[in-house]
């Protein structure tokens, strides 16, 4: 639900690595999505559609790439991915492996980060 | 020509809160202050226990009120003469770390021995934001229907107390309050799961004894 602060977030972090490597255009932009962040890809991305506009990232593919919800289990000490359980839930519910308990420790998935860029830029010479 | 390069940001965009929250937190400890914050659904009574809490413990305490935006709870806090600050999120849905950094520095920090974070009602989005509190207590009624907790997994998994108010209404909306209880105790075994009334005060004594006991843990 706060896909737009998130999206000004990813495009001023593009922008500034962009430019501090000269970039005349960026043409990738891959960012890592926590399954567990609040966040819907759909949304995000129509609203990176829409901030890009008549920035260097304009033209970019944008790629999404998912996050693995990493848990420690209370139940039965399992350390490692979970299980989400999302038939009825946009939020998943996480669950261990192992022994199916939902009392699990969240380790990692919900970040969202900026993995890396393709940029043109001008020849060295 | 042009030349193609592959470039590394890994910047993650949730840091820069987690920082703030960070900073948040030292600032209260400096000050030797306890902090926590009340999350849940729109109108399941944070504002009335946050209340509460104040005419019935000897705490000095001073409030942050998020509201999207307008300024009721601020004003309704303040008439049980505590300092509030209110936090206006505009369009957003949830109060970041940012905004209570501003918030704590607009408190008599140094009069105060405890901070009370109201978040804006949301179920969802404040799962995203630390904002330093030591300790975040969920607040749900049984008016929202008693599928609640089942259907918002994530900030009952991310709380450290779990408050179900209104039980005094559960017969009249047809909640099965042993189902909500039953649900928090499956999502987060190690939770304290508290029922209330907040109308006739029961329950407060219990949650009260939460807040004090994790202060004096620390
Ligand atoms: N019957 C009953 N009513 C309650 C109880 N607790 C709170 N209320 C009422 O519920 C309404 C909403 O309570 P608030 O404390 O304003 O709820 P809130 O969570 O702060 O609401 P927002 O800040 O708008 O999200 C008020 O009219 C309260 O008097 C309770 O235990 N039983
Ligand atoms: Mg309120
Ligand atoms: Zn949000
Ligand atoms: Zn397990
Ligand atoms: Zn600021
Ligand atoms: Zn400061």
């Amino acid at each position: 639900m706060h896909e737009l602060s998130m999206a000004q977030g990813i495009l001023n972090a593009v922008i500034d690595t962009a430019e501090s490597n000269n970039a005349t255009e960026v043409t990738e932009v891959t960012i890592e999505l926590g399954r567990l962040a609040m966040i819907n890809p759909e949304q995000l991305k129509f609203i990176l559609g829409v901030l890009v506009e008549n920035t260097i990232v304009q033209d970019a593919e944008i790629i999404f790439e998912e996050i693995p919800v990493e848990v420690e289990c209370s139940q039965c000490e399992f350390h490692g991915n979970a299980i989400l359980d999302d038939k009825d839930h946009y939020a998943p519910m996480v669950k261990c492996p192992e022994c199916d308990s939902l009392a699990v420790e969240i380790l990692n998935g919900r970040d969202i980060v900026v993995k890396n860029i393709v940029i043109e830029k001008p020849d060295d010479n | 020509m042009h030349q193609v390069a592959d470039i590394e940001v890994a910047k993650n965009i949730m840091d820069a809160n987690k920082r703030l929250a960070d900073k948040n937190l030292k600032h209260l400890e400096e000050k030797d202050i306890f902090c926590v914050d009340f999350v849940g659904a729109i109108g399941s009574g944070k504002t009335t226990l946050i209340e509460e809490i104040i005419d019935n413990t000897d705490y000095n305490i001073g409030v942050l009120a998020g509201d999207v935006i307008s300024k009721f709870d601020a004003e309704r806090i303040e008439s049980h003469n505590v300092p509030v600050a209110g936090l206006n999120t505009g369009k957003e849905c949830h109060l970041d770390a940012h905004l209570v950094h501003h918030g704590l520095h607009d408190l008599p920090l140094d009069d105060l021995d405890m901070v009370i974070i109201e978040n804006v009602g949301n179920l969802i989005c404040p799962v995203d934001f630390e904002l330093g509190s030591h300790m975040r207590i969920v607040v749900v009624s049984v008016t929202e229907g008693d599928d609640t907790v089942e259907k918002h997994p994530i900030i009952f998994q991310t709380s450290d107390v779990i408050v179900i108010n209104k039980i005094d209404l559960a017969d009249a909306v047809g909640a099965d309050i042993d189902k909500m209880v039953a649900d928090a105790k499956k999502l987060n075994p190690n939770v304290h799961v508290i029922t209330s009334n907040l109308k006739d005060g029961k329950g407060l004594d219990e949650i009260i004894q939460v807040i004090q006991d994790k202060k004096d843990s620390l």
